[in-house]
Order: structure tokens, then C-alpha cells, then sequence
């Protein structure tokens, strides 16, 4: 938009000089047409640069000069206004884009962020779940090794018991009441047991050595 | 199988309850050989010269009034010696064993059923088995008969395990 405006005005001021060109041309065609006699080209130049030097003085110039100082001046301020604002409204732009942008990245980063670490999260959950299975699974084995060994175990005291168990009765009998077993009080079971087994006993003896 | 089955045969001799082993067996005839030593001897001396005559002991007492003997009779020393020499050799020996030592009447009379029903000249050896228990274990020449009251412990095991289950599944 400043190119166009500084264009427009530098056209402004050629049209302004063309027009005082012509003028000056126009006025100096004239004077040569009144001084009959005379060069005319040679006239009508020096007159022309005559009248030249009389419009354009260094006060005009300088007018001209001041002018256009000013007049490029205020155009360079407008414009330094409007790219201030337009400046202003890109930075206000820029700095809502950016926000919006890092605010949505950074979310975006965050969701990854949240995502990776529900994921760690689920992984670790996983992990865990998967350990206490395998815990739990190990404690049943070993509680049923263990309920296989107790029971082994007890069935071998059962058998190691019922095998020794005449002797463990005998021994208990013994330290209970064994300083009160007389063997005048067993003479009748030995002599019946005596008497169940006297035929082989008999035979045995009579059958020698 | 007793002694004096036949009245008119020639009598057999018996042997005294007291009477119980093989040691008892050579006991009374050692005694008998001391008798006869001390006879001989008697006989031997001239007067005036004291011959001490040997005490009998209990047991020889018991068989020469058993048997009706008298052995100042040389025939009556001799055949007591021949049939305690013939017991020793002869007589079926019978290894009992007890929990405790037996006393002398539970010996009779254990002799008296032995000397009864399976052989009149039965003798015994008595063994201790302290952990036995009750009861006794009887060993013969070839056989060993287990009369313990660990051995009827173990026959009646069974019965003992049924209570026990039985008692198991009450509780």
C-alpha cells in the first residue's frame, strides 16, 4: 500500500512539472511572436529559460522542496501509522496464531504425554496382573505340593504306625501298667495259649531236631 | 502219657516239679556222683575214721521220695543216675521267655500242665524279655510259638484301626 501511494504522489508532482513546462512554452511562443526581428529560436529559448529562471527561483524550488518534504513526510507517517497498526494487528494476529498453536501443541503433547503415560500406566497394571497370576498360580502349586506332601506324609505316620503299632501299644501298656502285670495273673491265658498250641508243639518235640 | 499208666509194668521213674532245666538235671547228678563218691569212700575207710556224708539238697530230696529210692541201695543210686542221664539226653527242652523273672508256684505249675499234657519229663530254659510285655514266647527245637501280648496286640491291629476311624470320623 506505501509503493502505491508514493507512486501515486511521484506521478502528482510529474504532472505538476509537464503542466509548468507547458505553460512556460506557451508564454515564452508568445513573447517571440511580439519582439518581430529578432532570432526566434535563439529568442524564444533565452526567454524561456529567461522565464524559467524567473518562475522556478530558488525561493519556489525550495517551496516546491518543502512541499514535497512535507507532503512525503505525512505520507511516510500515515504509512508508518497504518504498518504500525497493520504491525499491531499482525503481532495481535501472530500472538493469538501462536497461542493457539503452542496452546495446541502443547495440548497435542500433553495428550501424548497423558496416552503414554495411561499406556506406562496399563503396561505396569499389565505387568502386575500378569505377575500376580503367576504368584497366585505358584501359590496354588506349592499349596498343593505342600497339601500332597501333608498327606503323604500322613499316610506314611498312619502306616509307620499301624505297622508299629502292637509295639507302641506294648511299649504304652509297659510304662503304663507294666509294674502292675503279675504273671501268676497270666498263667491262664498262657496256659490256654499253651493248650491251643499243643498238637504242634507236640509234634514239633516228638518230629526232633 | 502219664507216669504210672500201667500199675503192674515196671514203674517209671518222675521227675519233681522242682525239677525245671537242664541245669537242674546236671545239678542232681553231680549230686548223685558226690553221693556215690562219699559211699565209696565210706566203704573204703577202716574204723575209726569220720566220713562226713554229703547233705542232699532239696531237689534230690523231692526225686528219691518221688521215685521211692534209697540211695544208700547202690541199684537205686544207678538207676536214678541212668534216668537223670537219659532226662538230660533225652527230654524235650522248652525255651520260655517272660516279661519278668516267673515265681516258683507260676514254675510248678506252668511244669505241672507242660508235664501233663505234652511229656512227662519236659524240662525248661526261662529266658527275660523285658519289653515283651504280658504273655510268653515259647521256643521248641524247630518252631517258636509268640504267646506275647505283643503278638495279640497285632492280631487284633485291625480291630484297633476300625475304632480309630471310627473314632476319626465321629470327631
Amino acid at each position: 500500500m506505501t509503493i502505491w501511494w508514493l507512486v501515486l504522489i511521484l506521478a502528482a508532482l510529474g504532472s505538476v512539472g509537464v503542466a509548468f513546462i507547458w505553460v512556460a512554452v506557451r508564454v515564452g511562443n508568445i513573447g517571440a511572436k511580439a519582439r518581430p526581428g529578432s532570432n526566434p529560436d535563439e529568442t524564444i529559448q533565452d526567454r524561456a529559460d529567461h522565464d524559467v529562471e524567473h518562475i522556478f527561483d530558488a525561493d519556489f524550488r525550495e517551496e516546491l522542496r518543502n512541499r514535497g518534504r512535507l507532503h512525503f513526510e505525512k505520507i511516510i507517517g500515515e504509512n508508518a501509522m497504518f504498518l504500525q497498526q497493520d504491525l499491531r494487528l499482525t503481532t495481535s494476529q501472530l500472538n493469538e496464531y501462536m497461542k493457539t498453536e503452542i496452546t495446541a501443541k502443547l495440548t497435542e503433547e500433553f495428550d501424548k504425554y497423558e496416552q503414554s503415560i495411561m499406556d506406562a500406566k496399563q503396561l505396569a497394571i499389565d505387568s502386575i496382573q500378569k505377575t500376580n497370576v503367576a504368584i497366585d498360580e505358584q501359590r496354588e502349586l506349592m499349596s498343593q505340593e505342600v497339601q500332597k506332601q501333608i498327606v503323604l506324609e500322613k499316610q506314611e505316620m498312619a502306616k509307620r504306625f499301624e505297622a508299629n503299632m502292637a509295639d507302641i501299644i506294648n511299649h504304652y501298656v509297659l510304662a503304663a501298667v507294666g509294674n502292675q502285670i503279675d504273671l501268676s495273673d497270666q498263667l491262664e491265658y498262657i496256659l490256654g495259649e499253651l493248650e491251643a498250641n499243643k498238637q504242634a508243639i507236640i509234634e514239633d518235640i516228638n518230629s526232633g531236631a | 502219657m502219664a507216669p504210672n499208666a500201667h500199675p503192674d509194668a515196671e514203674r517209671t521213674p518222675e521227675l519233681p516239679l522242682l525239677i525245671t532245666s537242664p541245669v537242674d538235671v546236671g545239678r542232681l547228678i553231680r549230686e548223685l556222683e558226690q553221693i556215690d563218691e562219699s559211699l565209696l569212700q565210706l566203704g573204703l575207710r577202716t574204723g575209726g575214721q569220720e566220713v562226713k556224708m554229703p547233705k542232699t539238697s532239696r531237689l534230690m530230696d523231692q526225686t528219691i521220695e518221688l521215685n521211692d529210692l534209697n540211695l544208700l541201695k547202690p541199684g537205686d543210686r544207678s538207676a536214678l543216675k541212668q534216668f537223670l542221664i537219659i532226662v538230660r539226653q533225652t527230654a524235650p527242652v522248652l525255651h520260655v521267655s517272660f516279661g519278668a523273672d516267673p515265681s516258683v508256684v507260676f514254675a510248678e505249675k506252668l511244669m505241672t500242665w507242660l508235664r501233663q499234657e505234652i511229656h512227662p519229663f519236659t524240662l525248661i530254659t526261662i529266658g527275660l524279655q523285658p519289653n515283651m510285655g504280658g504273655g510268653c514266647i515259647v521256643r521248641t527245637t524247630n518252631h517258636e510259638f509268640d504267646f506275647s501280648l505283643r503278638r495279640h496286640f497285632d492280631e487284633k491291629k485291625n480291630l484297633l484301626i476300625e475304632q480309630l476311624a471310627a473314632a476319626e470320623q465321629a470327631a
